[in-house]
């Protein structure tokens, strides 16, 4: 069901900020790897243990050459495990030059619109990575585009790339209300045919599409990378039947874990709602779904016929337990 | 309206029946052009203007023009150096509108900010894809409408350019064997 691994091998480590770590990684034959539109991911294989109960598959943005490139490079923020991080970046830091990785290869969800005529990327913390590979992509075609970079002072990653590849065109600030004065000015005025691309932690994509927004930009203008969903409550348990078998879901496990735990084999990969490939059936004899994903769109909730297994569940009505029947 | 066959995706339904769509109040500048004299076109435009009077503080750029061409010759001026936030509203017929969205989707705007006000969809603009010239008629699609270019018998096939706003037209029996004759041709 999942796409093939490709085998990787960790041929440099460096700290480009404090708290990010960039990683650069080749084939284990030395070939050239699988090219990729800008703004691509990486998904790396996190084996369980050393703290983490189950193996994780964690995306990266590309950062470096996307043409053939011999090797991959990824810039990770460390998320402290203590505070919650599920433990994937933490072993990324770990990593040593010369350990062996396993990877999916490259996926797109974020590529530059081609037929813009100029792009508007507005970046903060860590999520400037993928931007920084479009701005690559835009200054080797030399297309119009201009960047805004929210980050705190010294700890911004990349600020020195940014800067080599569009001088003038790049601004980085570290003062949130400094940015935001400048994000409307600058959103009030891209020509006709600027696309905004967008990059960073919840709260600051909503700031800058409640902007953009306001400033007259209709949706299809707007794209915007997103982590994850942000802190979802561990919800509450509920009932599944699947293959006329009965399964609990308890509170703070996903549907998916519900179901890899049974024995079934469900097609996943980014596990947090974003990526589209743990998209489950949904029968008849199920009560209402709590969608909590970034994939299916409005239409596809109203159709109730589905859901994506990693962050979704089952809402209880007034008169039923919340149930589901899942079709695999 | 029938629900459109599934072939039609470059059909818009406003060139089907007439559809006269809401302004996008989100926008902060708009373009309005009236296209041709015809009083329903006049009475869209005025109901427009109403709705973004009422809307927050948007500046409305209002053309009454008398054909398409004027209307293409205001376009641009108003979109040379705009900004994203504009907003183009059109009323007129549908072959009007396509030649209005044609020339706004090549200044940049996207479909999603073009709002359309259609009051006839009877007249179609048809090209020819044997000797490319552009047949103007009443026409259904689907309908036969001769070439002023090469005379060919040439089906409206439901496809419409978004780059001309215009559809494409074949030569309607050109996959029909010519009928056998006796004589050798």
């Amino acid at each position: 069901m999942s796409p093939a691994r490709i085998s990787l091998v960790v041929t440099e480590v460096t700290e480009l900020v404090p708290g990010v770590r960039g990683l650069a990684l080749a084939a284990t034959d030395g070939a050239p790897l699988p090219s990729y539109p800008p703004g691509a991911h990486l998904v790396l294989d996190v084996p369980a243990g050393d703290g983490r109960p189950r193996a994780l598959a964690n995306a990266y943005s590309l950062t470096g050459e996307n043409v053939e490139p011999l090797e991959y490079r990824v810039s990770v923020l460390r998320c402290d495990p203590a505070t919650g991080a599920a433990g994937g970046s933490a072993w990324v830091h770990a990593l040593e030059v010369g350990d062996k990785v396993e990877a999916h290869p490259p996926r797109s969800l974020f590529a530059p619109v081609r037929h813009a005529s100029r792009h508007l990327l507005v970046g903060a913390g860590i999520g400037i990575t993928p931007l920084l590979s479009h701005l690559r992509s835009h200054a080797r075609w030399g297309a119009e585009a201009e960047l805004l970079y929210l980050c705190r002072e010294g700890l911004g990653a990349h600020v020195e790339d940014l800067a080599a590849l569009a001088g003038e065109s790049v601004t980085v600030l570290h003062d949130r209300a400094a940015f935001t004065a400048l994000l409307r000015e600058r959103l009030r005025d891209q020509p006709l045919g600027t696309h905004l691309y967008t990059c960073g932690p919840t709260g600051f994509m909503d700031l800058v599409h409640l902007e953009a927004a306001d400033a007259g930009w209709p949706a299809g203008r707007l794209h915007a990378e997103a982590f994850g969903t942000a802190d979802l409550d561990p919800g509450e348990p509920f009932t599944v039947s699947v293959d006329g078998e009965e399964l609990a879901v308890p509170a703070g496990v996903s549907l998916l874990e519900a179901l890899e735990e049974a024995g079934h084999e469900v097609a996943n990969l980014c596990r947090q709602g974003v990526c589209g490939e743990c998209r489950v059936g949904v029968g008849p004899g199920s009560g209402p779904v709590l969608h909590r994903d970034l994939y299916l769109t409005d239409e596809d909730k109203a159709a109730g016929d589905c859901l994506m297994a990693c962050v979704s569940r089952a809402e209880p009505t007034d008169d039923r337990p919340a149930h589901l029947e899942v079709i695999l | 309206m029938s629900p459109a066959p599934p072939a039609y995706t470059s059909v818009p339904v406003w060139t089907r029946e007439p559809v006269v769509e809401e302004p996008d109040t989100a926008g902060l500048v708009h373009t309005v052009l009236q296209v041709g004299p015809d009083p329903a076109a006049a009475a869209v435009v005025a109901d427009w203007c109403a709705v973004l009077a009422a809307a927050p503080p948007v500046r409305v750029l209002p053309h009454v023009c008398a054909d398409a061409e004027e209307a293409l010759r205001a376009l641009a001026a108003d979109l040379q150096d705009a900004r994203v936030g504009h907003r183009v509203l059109v009323a007129g017929s549908a072959r009007d509108c396509l030649a209005v969205r044609a020339a706004a989707l090549r200044a940049g705007l996207t479909e999603e900010e073009l709002t359309v006000g259609v009051t006839s969809v009877a007249v179609r603009d048809v090209w020819c894809v044997h000797c490319a010239a552009t047949a103007s008629a009443e026409v259904d699609l689907e309908g036969v409408v001769a070439c002023p270019g090469c005379s060919r018998s040439l089906l409206v096939y439901p496809h419409v350019s978004r780059r001309s706003g215009a559809h494409l037209g074949f030569q309607v029996d050109a996959e029909q064997l010519p009928e056998p004759s006796g004589a050798a041709r």
